[in-house]
């Protein structure tokens, strides 16, 4: 509609011309009566669309269906909850059709329990099935539910734990965890500034692809983590699997296009020149065969790009820390999760191994901004790793206190977006920066210009940084990894 | 410019709509007042037809009260008798002698009547539907008994969709044995014909392949044969040990005695102290190799196959496997509650357990002076009319 109206103005002008006024308002009822037009054609298929749907719940369109086959009931039990002598099951009927539950039963032995609000469910109903029941902690656990057709459903639990309340003692737990796990790994790794703004051109570029691969690690790890639950807790009816794609690419394309706009207005605004002075006397990536002829119409452009560069650099390291923030706050989910779900004791050495793991990506933080050149305030640097640590706080609450499955999947589709978001951001930084040097010296024609460029896949600090950042990732995963 | 930043306006936004959704579908739950619709409640058929009573259940590990339903098959009762796959209490000692006569060289016939079906889908288990395969309409068949040396004949009748036979343990001609040759669906008939021998507690099934899915459906009941010299007089009961694999992944979901689970502990079995109780035991448990009968606080007397007056044993636990028999007598000299199970206690834990609640004699006259127990008077009495004699005479006699 947006477009239609846009062609009509230009029309309108045109018409402008003659200065006849009845014309114009001619023009204007065209343009009405073809906007209800339009509109009436964009019905049709929805009301055709609309007749289809009824003809089918019709008793006629039932009767072409009757043969069809039978659907199956489908329960999911979202969540299991260890209480005081009791055990508490979260139901949803996620088949296609009302149904009962006829009896619940723990480790495959009957129980006497009680269902909530009824044991009638429709469709996509939830029900809450409270068994009482002595259970020892540590102890694995199978729930099972069985629907009046004799179909028994069942959800395991590793080791049962008292599901955690939220009473302030269990926050303030959380919270140090959270601190532990989140927070202050990324304020260690970004103890790494001063080494990383020392560094020559091509360590700098290592390091930065280190970071990518850091960055591709965690990234793949939520997309796996995230299709674990899917397959496990999610329902099938609510596609978790392409509910991950759906999200985690919504998120890279959103994430990028912010991200850009931002580059875009730090490049436009007056606030920047600052900086481009401070490039300008600077010589840190300074390509060394600067030619002297054209040298102001040169200068001006290389500004232009390195101003470009430097505030892309800043908004990179901002959008890392966001992505490893809502990174940060599905890890939070999980380990929330996993402690309300008994799937996890809480051992030292888990702590130790997130720590280190959530080190480097303090690293991931402080690499881009390092050779922006402007001024790093502390205070930035520091807040940069509250963004990115502290929503593991916030995930070990929501994830603790009440698990949706669905939720965490997509915080954790979101993290990946955002993290591929970043990695492309690196890349497209990486690849401009070392055609520098190529692009000084073989300026006068395209190309030239592309006949000269390097191909930046044998560029050794890359595939080195990002294969030494993948090995890191992993090898910290394996003290996380239960 | 515009229909891009639209379209990132509204991706975004549905990014954070489906997470409020699906973080308030976990909140929700936690609110007490849900709001629901009262009809489906009366559905529940749990006995709490009261929609503002509260409901409350009762277990050893703790005492709950909801607003919500029960789910409980220890306790819960089946409402619809119309649907209940059989009435374990009158099953228990309900013994059918079929239409006595008596043929011109002094032999006692007895005539009965067997329809096989498949095609009901009866109550096994508060609010727990299955399609049960029966021989006339219950889970286990009717209990059919003779004397030895009678002249057993019965009528069966294929009411399913599916060939049936019927096969009985006990000595036969191969073409009586109802093991090779199938009886068609929709109204087939055959006449099974045979002289009651050895004495003896027996089972009697269809033997239709797959054996196994005809057996777990249902398809099965008890035969006795009474030795000429009867046994002692006693408070008699037939016990048939069996199981129901609802889902159908070759394992059973349900264990139980006389076809209900959990049936006797909320009904509990009411005999006469010091009185002398004979249990007619037999096991066609299908899927699991053994099934085996523990009667707690006191001893029985068990006769293998019950086809000797001498007792094998004397004990507290019998294991047998499928198509085993036995003949428990005992009696209890205090009176109260008893427990009876398998000690196999997934069983017992899956429904296969009861109780014997042993009572003083004046408090059980009511039950024993209507004669509904006395199953010795009616085993020889011969009638030359087309009428049956059942214990009673009551229920759906015609057919047996």
């Amino acid at each position: 509609m947006v477009d239609i109206n846009k062609t009509d103005k230009g029309g309108e002008e045109t018409i402008d011309k003659p200065q006849q006024h009845y014309h114009l308002i001619i023009e204007k009822i065209k343009e009405q009566l073809l906007n209800k037009k339009m509109i009436l054609i964009a019905l049709i298929p929805i009301i055709v669309l609309g007749g289809m749907i009824v003809f089918l719940f019709n008793p006629a369109g039932q009767l072409l269906l009757q043969n069809s086959g039978n659907s199956l009931p489908e329960i999911t039990i979202e969540r299991i909850e260890f209480q005081d002598a009791k055990i508490v099951a979260f139901l949803r009927n996620t088949g296609s059709k009302d149904i009962a539950i006829a009896q619940a039963d723990i480790n495959d032995r009957i129980q006497p329990a009680a269902i909530e609000p009824g044991k009638t469910l429709s469709r996509l109903a939830i029900a809450k099935v409270i068994i009482p029941f002595s259970w020892n902690p540590g102890e694995p656990y199978e729930i099972g539910i069985t629907t009046s057709d004799g179909i028994r459903f069942h959800k395991s639990i590793e080791a049962a734990v008292l599901t955690p309340t939220p009473n302030l003692e269990q926050v303030s737990f959380f919270a140090i965890i959270g601190t532990l796990v989140g927070v202050v790994p990324v304020m260690i790794g970004l103890l790494w500034f001063p080494f990383i703004k020392r560094l020559s051109t091509n360590k700098y570029i290592f390091f930065l692809s280190l970071t990518a691969g850091l960055l591709l690690f965690l990234g793949i790890d939520a997309l796996v983590e995230a299709s674990k639950i899917a397959a496990q807790d999610v329902a099938g009816v609510f596609n978790g699997q392409m509910l991950i794609a759906m999200v985690t690419i919504v998120a890279f394309l959103a994430l990028l296009y912010i991200s850009e706009k931002l580059v875009e207005r730090a490049a436009t605004t007056t606030s920047s020149v600052k900086s481009l002075k401070l490039l300008e006397s600077s010589s840190s990536l300074a390509s060394a065969a600067d030619s002297r002829f054209e040298e102001e119409e040169r200068k001006q452009h290389e500004l232009q790009h390195r101003k470009r560069l430097s505030s892309s650099l800043f908004t990179i390291a901002f959008m890392i820390a966001i992505g490893i923030g809502l990174h940060n706050l599905g890890e939070g989910l999980a380990i929330g999760a996993a402690v309300l779900l008994g799937n996890v004791a809480f051992g030292t050495f888990l702590i130790v191994g997130f720590t280190l793991h959530n080190t480097t990506e303090g690293l991931a933080i402080v690499a881009p901004i390092a050779k922006s050149n402007s001024k790093v305030r502390l205070r930035r640097l520091m807040m940069m790793g509250v963004i990115a640590g502290a929503p593991a706080i916030a995930g070990m609450w929501i994830g603790g206190f009440l698990y949706s499955p669905i939720a965490t999947i997509i915080f954790l589709s979101v993290g990946a977006g955002a993290i591929f978001q970043v990695i492309y951001c690196i890349m497209s930084w990486i690849l401009n920066n070392s055609n520098d040097k190529n692009d000084i010296v073989n300026d006068d024609s395209n190309i030239k210009n592309r006949k000269g460029r390097k191909n930046v896949w044998l560029n050794p600090p890359l595939i080195a940084g990002f294969i030494v950042g993948m090995i890191i990732m992993y090898i910290t995963s394996l003290m996380v990894s239960s | 410019m515009l229909s891009s930043r639209l379209v990132l306006i509204s991706a975004v936004a549905i990014a954070i709509l489906a997470t409020v959704f699906a973080i308030s579908s976990s909140f929700s739950i936690y609110s007490s007042n849900i709001t629901y619709d009262d009809s489906k409640k009366s559905v529940s058929g749990s006995g709490n037809n009261d929609r503002t009573k509260i409901a409350t259940i009762n277990t050893p590990h703790g005492v709950y009260q909801t607003t919500g339903d029960i789910l409980d098959p220890t306790s819960q009762v089946i409402d619809d008798r119309n649907k209940i796959v059989i009435d374990p209490m009158k099953y228990l000692r309900t013994f059918n002698y079929g239409r006595v006569s008596t043929l011109p060289n002094g032999t006692i016939l007895r005539e009965f009547t067997l329809i096989a079906s498949d095609n009901k889908v009866m109550e096994i288990s508060p609010g727990m539907f299955y399609n049960v395969w029966t021989f006339n309409g219950t889970v286990p068949g009717p209990t059919i008994r003779a004397t030895e040396g009678d002249l057993v004949r019965i009528n069966f009748i294929n009411n399913g969709s599916k060939p049936h036979s019927l096969h009985t343990h006990g000595i036969h001609p191969a073409d009586m044995d109802g093991s090779l040759d199938m009886v068609g669906p929709h109204g087939g008939r055959f006449v099974y014909e045979f002289y009651a021998k050895p004495f003896g507690v027996f089972p009697y099934h269809c033997h239709m392949q797959p054996l196994e899915e005809h057996i777990s459906h249902g398809l099965y009941g008890v035969y006795i044969v009474d030795p000429k010299k009867p046994r002692p007089i006693a408070d008699e009961m037939v016990m048939m040990m069996n199981g129901y694999d609802t889902d159908n992944d070759k394992e059973n979901n349900f264990y139980t005695v006389n076809g209900i689970p959990y049936y006797y502990m909320h009904h509990p079995i009411q005999i006469q102290k010091d009185k002398l109780i004979r249990v007619y035991l037999v096991n066609m448990l299908e899927f699991d190799p053994i099934n085996n009968f523990h009667l707690h606080a006191n001893m029985y007397q068990l006769y293998r196959s019950g086809t000797s007056l001498t007792p094998s044993e004397y004990t507290d636990m019998v294991t047998m496997s499928q198509g085993e028999r036995g003949i428990l007598e005992f009696t209890y000299n205090y009176i109260g509650n008893y427990m009876f199970h398998a000690h196999k206690t997934e069983f017992a834990e899956k429904g296969w357990m009861g109780l014997f609640l042993v009572k003083g004699k004046s408090e059980l006259d009511k039950i024993f002076d209507d004669g509904s127990n006395n199953n010795f008077a009616q085993r020889n009495l011969v009638t030359t009319t087309t009428q049956e004699t059942l214990p009673g005479g009551k229920g759906d006699s015609g057919r047996y």
